[in-house]
């Protein structure tokens, strides 16, 4: 209980901070509060992939149905801050490139992203069977595993040279202010703790939801 | 059988707590028991007291969710691979390839599991159910009661150790059970039979009983 | 272990042979597959004409063609033996891992029969200029291996779930989008007699990788 009000606390301060404390940078004026909000949502995307297939992997080792309660709950987190983060970064792309979607490197790798989100939990929903749902999307999982660093890192590059239109310009490292640095790493820090507070409500549900229904 | 004694392979078959769940349903209570051979056992319970649940565990298809099952034969455990080539069964959920006859859908099994001779095999097989007239037929043309005779060919087919055949008798006609009848007697000399039946024609084959307890269709743990 | 090695290559050999038979003698997926090919392909070729000179439109076209050919067919293999309750007869055979790289081999040459097909015919209809046959088929090899991995295992999964075939397509694009981008930034570049060592390379990671994973997870296709 304490931990969520200071969780809470936590969240607000840093968000406060960032709007009055922090400055903006030249280029990006007022978009650059975007940054405490779109990228540790990506982040927490890619927090939450990597633990589902971790859970997975466990699965398909020990049998225990409470780790794929975890693959499974941080799959929906995952889509969830995906969504998130597609959409505040199509925002941001709208004010500063002009349009919405430019199948820029770092688009395209979260469209996979959430193609891949999408495709395991609608494998998850047609299967019946706790025990056959868990093997079999773990199995998928871990396939997907395979894919996943191709999807994120090689591909969207490829598509980059697929499209030769100059579409970005390429930003400079921007000399970011110490105060960026401290609200942004505060609202990573912040979101982080919110996908695994999260998380854990969503784990205990769903073992809540299994009891009852042995009860009934 | 002249060679019974030199072919003779002790099986011992032994259930610790096994138990098995689908999902929240039981499909097999705690259960206990350690059968060798040479015998046939019955395995008898009321309708959904898992008696397809334990032969399908024993052979491997499903992994107790609790408990331990161990066959041995000659001393040794068998694991997954093994245990396909040692254990025979024959159950109504087995289907054949309806584009194949007979003899193809024998000698497709005989050839996966390296059989060193396919086709004497099939042969040996189809004549001890009784199907060696129709063995070029496909089976799509076959009737329920060709079919189970087909079953039971596939289950002998490799010689096993350990003959699990589950409701033998369905579908059959008085001549399809006298060919259960010999199969087991056929078998009882040189592997461990199990019969799992309600029938009390089949029990009486059978030198011991397993019996599972029974309780009430859906059941939950 | 040898003994175990030899055992396995008979009984993957023998399921390879069963499943070229019974397609023979039910020609449930190739037919389906060629029709589909050759619609595919018309209907690509009748709306967009012949693009000779357009290479990266060719390359594109050429692989969704394929793509779309492997998603309506192959997950074939393993549905008919759900459907047909043979499955069962299969694992008290065989070891998960057995049926399934029968299955991949079957896969394999039936994607090869499709591009049999496919390649000569989108050539002429598409009005290709002539490939530089040994880049071209490598990436048409390494595609191939992938296709055909991805989809052995997707399959044999989708074939237990509710819906059957239904999903096939989308749960497998995650994973063959990345064999997509690089065939077709393969095929393209050869075309315009650029270096696709990069490409190629991919490829063949990634069809190693698949096939890597899938060996490890075969054995767990079916609750053992």
């Amino acid at each position: 209980m304490l931990w969520r009000i200071l969780l809470f606390i936590w969240i607000s301060a840093a968000m406060i901070a960032a709007f009055t404390w922090a400055p903006l940078v030249p280029v990006l004026e007022q978009t650059t509060r975007i940054v405490y909000f779109h990228v540790p949502a990506a982040w927490v995307t890619m927090v939450a992939l990597g633990w589902s297939m971790l859970h997975s992997i466990l699965y398909l080792w020990k049998r225990d149905l409470k780790h794929d309660d975890q693959a499974a709950a941080a799959a929906e987190l995952g889509l969830l801050f995906c969504i998130v983060a597609t959409i505040s970064g199509a925002m941001w792309a709208k004010a500063m490139w002009g349009a919405y979607w430019n199948w820029d490197p770092r688009e395209t790798s979260i469209f996979f992203v959430l193609l891949l989100y999408s495709a395991y939990l609608s494998l998850r929903g047609s299967i019946e069977g706790d025990e056959k749902r868990a093997r079999l999307s773990a199995i998928y999982s871990i396939l997907a595993g395979v894919a996943a660093p191709f999807l994120i890192y090689v591909v969207p590059r490829m598509y980059d040279t697929l499209h030769p239109d100059p579409i970005i310009n390429t930003r400079g490292k921007v000399d970011m202010d110490s105060a960026i640095v401290i609200c942004f790493m505060a609202m990573l820090v912040g979101f982080t703790f919110l996908f695994f507070w999260m998380q854990s409500l969503k784990v205990r549900a769903t073992r809540l939801e299994r009891l009852r229904q042995i009860h009934v | 059988m002249t060679g019974a004694a030199v072919g003779v392979r002790p099986v011992m078959l032994e259930a610790k707590g096994v138990t098995h769940l689908y999902g929240r349903r039981i499909g097999l209570q705690s259960i206990d028991f350690r059968v060798e051979s040479p015998g046939v056992y019955a395995v008898t319970g009321p309708n959904g007291s898992g008696k397809s649940t334990l032969l399908r565990t024993i052979v491997g298809l499903l992994r107790p969710t609790s408990g331990t099952l161990s066959v041995q034969v000659d001393g040794r455990p068998l694991d997954g691979d093994s245990r396909r080539a040692r254990i025979g069964l024959a159950s109504p959920e087995l289907s054949f390839y309806e584009e194949f006859s007979a003899a193809e859908n024998l000698r497709f099994a005989a050839e996966v599991r390296g059989l060193p001779d396919p086709k004497a095999a099939v042969h040996d097989a189809l004549a001890e159910v009784g199907l060696s007239e129709r063995a070029q037929d496909m089976v799509s043309g076959f009737s329920s009661g060709m079919k189970q005779r087909l079953r039971l060919a596939f289950a002998v087919l490799h010689r096993p150790a350990l003959l699990l055949l589950d409701e033998p008798g369905s579908h059959l006609d008085d001549a399809g059970r006298s060919i259960v009848r010999s199969v087991v007697e056929r078998w009882r000399g040189n592997a461990l039979v199990l019969v799992a039946t309600n029938d009390p024609e089949e029990m009486k084959l059978a030198t011991g009983r397993i019996e599972l307890r029974g309780r009430r269709l859906g059941d939950t743990a | 272990m040898l003994q175990a090695g030899s055992n396995s290559a008979v009984a993957v050999w023998a399921i390879l042979r069963k499943e070229c038979r019974s397609e023979w003698r039910t020609r449930y997926g190739l037919n389906a597959a060629l029709l589909f090919a050759v619609t595919a392909l018309t209907a690509v070729s009748f709306s967009a004409g012949r693009l000779g000179d357009r290479q990266d439109l060719l390359a594109s076209f050429f692989w969704i063609v394929l793509l779309f050919a492997t998603l309506s067919s192959i997950s074939h293999a393993f549905v008919r033996e759900v459907e047909g309750h043979t499955l069962l007869m299969l694992r008290l055979v065989a070891s998960p891992t057995q049926i399934a790289l029968g299955k991949l081999l079957f896969n394999l040459l039936f994607l090869g029969v499709i591009e049999l097909v496919t390649v000569p015919l989108f050539m002429v209809l598409m009005g290709a200029p002539a490939p530089h046959w040994g880049t071209f088929l490598t990436i048409l090899l390494l595609g191939t291996l992938s296709l055909a991995a991805s989809s052995t295992l997707v399959s044999a999964m989708i074939a237990q779930t509710r819906g059957r075939g239904a999903l096939f397509a989308g749960v497998s694009l995650p994973v063959l989008l990345p064999v997509l981008a690089a065939a077709v930034g393969g095929t393209r570049g050869q075309w315009q007699s650029h270096d696709v060592t990069g490409e190629i390379k991919l490829l063949a990671a990634y069809a190693v990788a698949l096939l890597a994973v899938s060996l490890l997870l075969y054995d767990h296709l079916w609750e053992e």
